[in-house]
């Protein structure tokens, strides 16, 4: 953005109207609201930065007491949330958290991904707009109720299917052999994909609509198919968007607390296979606030799961941010 | 002359393309489900009683609807907008007009991406810990709950706001410049204006997020058996309610819930497919 | 572009008026609040709005209590969020009385700083529930076989610890699934102080507490959210009140107690529970594992929690006069309402002692006028 020519010198330095006066000039009094307006939003713009510093540093005060008592790496690695007891060591919310997000991504990714796909190169013209859109509309279901028709609909309709798989699949140490819970981890992660799925998806269109278009026209004059020009020109060239797209759906998963809380069990332990029940960070901040806003340490604990929440998420969107401008600069 | 393609690639790119299309449909079918049970459960709870009474929180009696629930979600959401869309089209526009790249721009664009990644759980936290702990008008409110749904829509207000205000062809602006006209009116008359349409359709996805939102509400405007229409008391809320009603064991409360949850899901669908609609529509020629 | 535009700006600027007209007006819908006074009814100078925030073991008859002063102009706002977070709200002020099973610890009046009041309310009955088709109410469970299967030793339902108790019973081969509580709960509290009272290992390991280290199981919140898992999930047992239970017509156990007999939560076994107490000076009781022949070892005792200067602690005096007229309320024909809904009343000495302490309560230094 050039920056415009200042009025006020050029207009009083040359064009005068007779009588002295200039045509094009603005007197002292006149340019008033234009300082006006232009600190006022400089203030605005500084005091959102105010808040937000504001806001983090709250945030680490009040957490500071469960830090100061069980140590940053006792409270987020030891594996013991006992409220009772007031122990608290954050290692089966973190486990819940990752493990439903790494669910989240296996499934939803590859979903988000072909659905990309298939709408910029395969589809139909006329599809494009309504299957977009029908995509897009996922982000605007509220968790709420995905976590009511998680609860409702998903969890009874696939208990049977997860049994099987479970009884099935036995031999593999993490996912079989065990009786399946109601609500689980795989339950948590499956919705948290198909809540991150138009996000992913919205990303890799655009950065697979950065790929050029002489890329792909050689690739097919050269006698590719359709797949064979996706596989070469499109997806290489994509990589990283993708990724970067694929960390922002994680740092959305690992955000989640609604949907996910109704789903997962709630039992502050670390889950022994997929199908067992678990807990996550956001999960239990929302479930244990009410009674923990009087008893110090308990608050700051979950305060501090709130802060190792955060911690998370802004590392994860930062390299997410990272492999989307790394695509689009190449 | 082309190469004939043989049967193996053809076969493979035709799984391949199978494929994508069933990615696509394992896309698309949970909306197609979720979209299908809230209406079929949530139509068969709706009814006049449902629309136009409270709930009682009563055990045995009439449990009551969600009018109070409706009401809330209306009245915060409109608090919350009223606070977010001027402060965050105002930051945009330091952004685009005064800030651009210096240094102290690219700090605040920084911090509003940062916010934009924040759960919203721990939004609803610090407007506890700031408003509610500290006794600062006690007790929750409906404008605790507003100002938490403003700390959410900001960043995403300010955010589509910059993008559409950088549309604004710099043709419209160093004309209106060139002929005179102060930055303030530049602003007002030429840049605003052309813009509104974006700006609209930012501003009414942010609503329709915010309306949807549960977690920053929990501990700061609290679900209240009964109605109010004062912002300075506790407040109901449809995702507050849903959540609430969720949890339940008796079937006419869990029947309420889907009749909520479909409420919500029109009122979020139809701001999210008006925003859609005015954002094709609107053109810079 | 005129068009479209008014298109999105009119129901953007319908939602800000309606904002705007909330924030000036003085809740005008809002049913008894500063109205002046209540429409017949014994207490014509009481009316107001009060609000609780506590246990969902009691929740069914404080709000039932509520629907039945509605009519005199009394709002009562209960927020049934369990008794820890009940106790908090008191102590942070965000409820202005706590619902409580268990009586109040150093620890709970440590939090709330200043004086309190702990008014007994009404017994109730913690139900064993289960849902496995098949099995009819009234399976015999001793508390040992009760704590093995909550610690998870006891995985089926066909175990030999329970056909023991049970012989000539059906029992289905299917797994059993614990349901418990997942946020701090009075329930709990009484639930596991009768465990440790019958399982050594469980005292232990695992102790008794509003909250504890369930070693198995899912967790749901409030005796609604347990009572809503057990329904959902076959073969799942779970700890829920009696109200709750029978109005989902739940089948539950027939529990053994102190004297070695199996008796089933009724209302007079629940009664039986308050019978012959030691009542501490704070009126602390607790009437879990009772001693009577007759009575259902896991009954709870239940509470209101209340700063003993209603005032100071931010209510209004308008407001003081209906959370006095709700108590007296509630240990008047508020006991025959509670015994609709299973819970049993008071026994006639605690009630005394109990109705005294009402009279404890002051506003700004004085007591509460008003009966």
């Amino acid at each position: 953005m050039q920056r415009e020519p200042d009025l006020g010198i050029v207009s009083s330095a040359t064009v005068t109207a007779p009588g002295g006066r200039p045509v094009l000039g603005r007197s002292p009094a006149a340019r008033l609201p234009d300082q006006i307006l232009r600190w006022g939003l400089t203030v605005l713009a500084g005091a959102i930065l105010v808040l937000i510093a504001f806001f983090f540093v709250r945030l680490y005060v009040e957490a500071k007491p469960a830090f100061d008592k069980f140590g940053v790496i006792g409270f987020t690695f030891d594996n013991n949330w006992d409220v009772s007891r007031s122990i608290f060591g954050a290692l089966p919310l973190l486990v819940g958290t990752l493990v439903t997000s790494a669910v989240a991504l296996i499934i939803g990714v590859p979903v988000a991904i072909a659905a990309a796909l298939f709408v910029t190169e395969l589809s139909p013209r006329k599809a494009r707009g309504p299957l977009t859109i029908m995509v897009d509309l996922l982000a605007a279901v509220p968790s709420v109720v995905y976590g009511l028709w998680g609860v409702f609909v998903l969890i009874p309709k696939l208990k049977p299917a997860e049994q099987w798989v479970s009884d099935t699949l036995h031999f593999i140490p993490f996912i079989g052999g065990a009786a399946v819970a109601g609500p689980n981890y795989f339950i948590g992660g499956l919705i948290l994909a198909i809540m991150i799925v138009p996000i992913v998806s919205a990303i890799t269109r655009e950065v697979m609509a950065t790929v050029p278009s002489d890329h792909k026209e050689a690739a097919l004059a050269l006698g590719a198919t359709r797949w064979e020009m996706i596989r070469t020109a499109i997806l290489p060239y994509s990589r990283a968007g993708i990724t970067g797209a694929a960390m922002l759906g994680l740092g959305r998963a690992i955000g989640e607390t609604i949907a996910v809380t109704l789903v997962v069990g709630n039992a502050p332990q670390i889950g022994k296979h997929l199908f067992d029940q678990g807990y996550t960070l956001a999960a239990v901040i929302a479930n244990e606030f009410g009674e923990a806003a009087n008893n110090p340490i308990h608050r700051a604990a979950l305060i501090a799961a709130g802060l190792v929440l955060f911690v998370l998420t802004l590392v994860v969107n930062a390299a997410a941010r990272w492999f989307v401008n790394r695509s689009q600069r190449a | 002359m082309t190469l004939a393609i043989s049967n193996r690639r053809k076969r493979k790119d035709l799984i391949m393309r199978a494929l994508l299309g069933l990615g696509t449909l394992v896309a698309l079918v949970p909306l197609v489900l979720v979209l299908w049970y809230v209406a079929k459960r949530g139509l068969s709870a709706w009814s006049w009683h449902f629309f136009s009474t409270d709930p009682t929180g009563s055990f045995l009696g009439d449990p009551g609807g969600v009018k109070s629930a409706i009401l809330g979600t209306i009245m915060m959401v409109a608090l919350a907008t009223v606070i977010a869309v001027p402060l965050g089209v105002g930051v945009a526009l330091y952004l685009t007009e005064y800030g651009k790249d210096s240094k102290f721009a690219k700090t605040v664009r920084y911090f509003i991406d940062v916010m934009t990644g924040v759960p919203s759980i721990v939004f609803g936290l610090f407007v506890f810990i700031v408003l509610i702990l500290s006794g600062v008008g006690g007790g929750y409110a409906g404008w605790k709950g507003s100002i938490a749904l403003a700390l959410l829509m900001l960043p995403i207000v300010t955010r589509s706001a910059e993008v559409v205000l950088l549309l604004v062809p710099s043709t419209l602006r160093e004309s209106a410049l060139a002929l005179g006209a102060p930055r303030w009116r530049v602003i007002a008359r030429v840049v605003l204006p052309t813009a509104l349409p974006g700006l609209v359709t930012g501003s009414l996805l942010a609503v329709a997020r915010a309306a949807g939102e549960t977690a920053p509400l929990l501990f700061t405007a609290a679900i209240v058996n009964g109605s109010t229409l004062d912002l300075g008391t506790r407040m109901n809320s449809l995702p507050v309610q849903i959540f609430n009603d969720v949890g339940q064991a008796q079937d006419r409360l869990v029947a309420r819930a889907w009749g909520a949850a479909l409420t919500l899901v029109v009122l979020v669908l139809l701001l999210t497919l008006i925003a859609r609609f005015m954002s094709r529509r609107s053109r810079f020629g | 572009m005129k068009s479209r535009q008014w298109l999105a700006v009119v129901p953007m600027t319908a939602a800000l008026a309606m904002g705007a007209a909330a924030c000036g007006s003085s809740s005008s819908s809002d049913t008894g609040n500063n109205s002046a006074a209540g429409s017949g009814g014994s207490d014509s100078s009481a009316s107001g709005t009060v609000n609780g925030a506590g246990s969902t073991f009691a929740a069914p008859i404080y709000q039932q209590w509520g629907s039945d002063l509605k009519k005199q102009g009394i709002t009562v706002n209960y927020q049934p969020v369990g008794s820890g977070a009940g106790v908090a709200a008191l102590a942070n002020k965000t409820a202005e009385f706590a619902g409580s099973d268990p009586p109040l610890t150093a620890d709970d009046k440590n939090s709330i700083k200043t004086p309190t009041i702990q008014i007994p309310m009404a017994i109730g009955a913690i139900t064993v529930s289960y849902n496995v088709s098949g099995l009819q109410k009234g399976l015999k469970l001793d508390g040992p076989t009760i704590a093995d299967i909550f610690m998870g030793k006891v995985k089926s339902w066909n175990d030999p610890e329970i056909a023991k108790q049970n012989p000539g019973v059906n029992l289905p081969s299917s797994n059993i699934t614990v349901v418990h509580r997942s946020d701090e709960s009075g329930t709990t509290k009484g639930f596991t102080t009768f465990l440790s009272a019958y399982s050594s290992e469980w005292k232990s390991k695992i102790g008794a507490d509003k909250t504890v280290k369930w070693p198995t199981g899912t967790g749901a919140k409030g005796n609604d959210g347990v009572a809503a898992a057990v329904k959902q999930t076959p073969g799942a047992v779970g700890y829920v009140e009696q109200a709750y239970a029978l109005q989902n017509n739940f089948t539950y156990a027939d529990v053994k107690n102190k004297s070695g007999k199996y008796v089933a939560p009724t209302l007079q076994s629940t009664s039986a529970a308050g019978e012959g107490l030691t009542v501490p000076a704070d009126l602390g009781v607790v009437t879990i594992d009772s001693p009577n022949a007759a009575a259902y070892p896991i009954s709870s005792q239940t509470f209101v929690d209340v700063h003993q200067d209603v005032c100071r602690g931010g209510m209004s005096a308008g407001n003081a006069k209906a959370l006095k007229a709700f108590l007296n309320y509630g240990l008047a024909q508020g006991q025959d309402a509670a015994k609709e809904l299973f819970y049993a009343p008071l026994p006639a000495s605690l009630l005394t002692k109990s109705k005294a302490q009402i009279n404890k309560i002051q506003c700004n230094g004085s007591p509460i006028s008003g009966s």
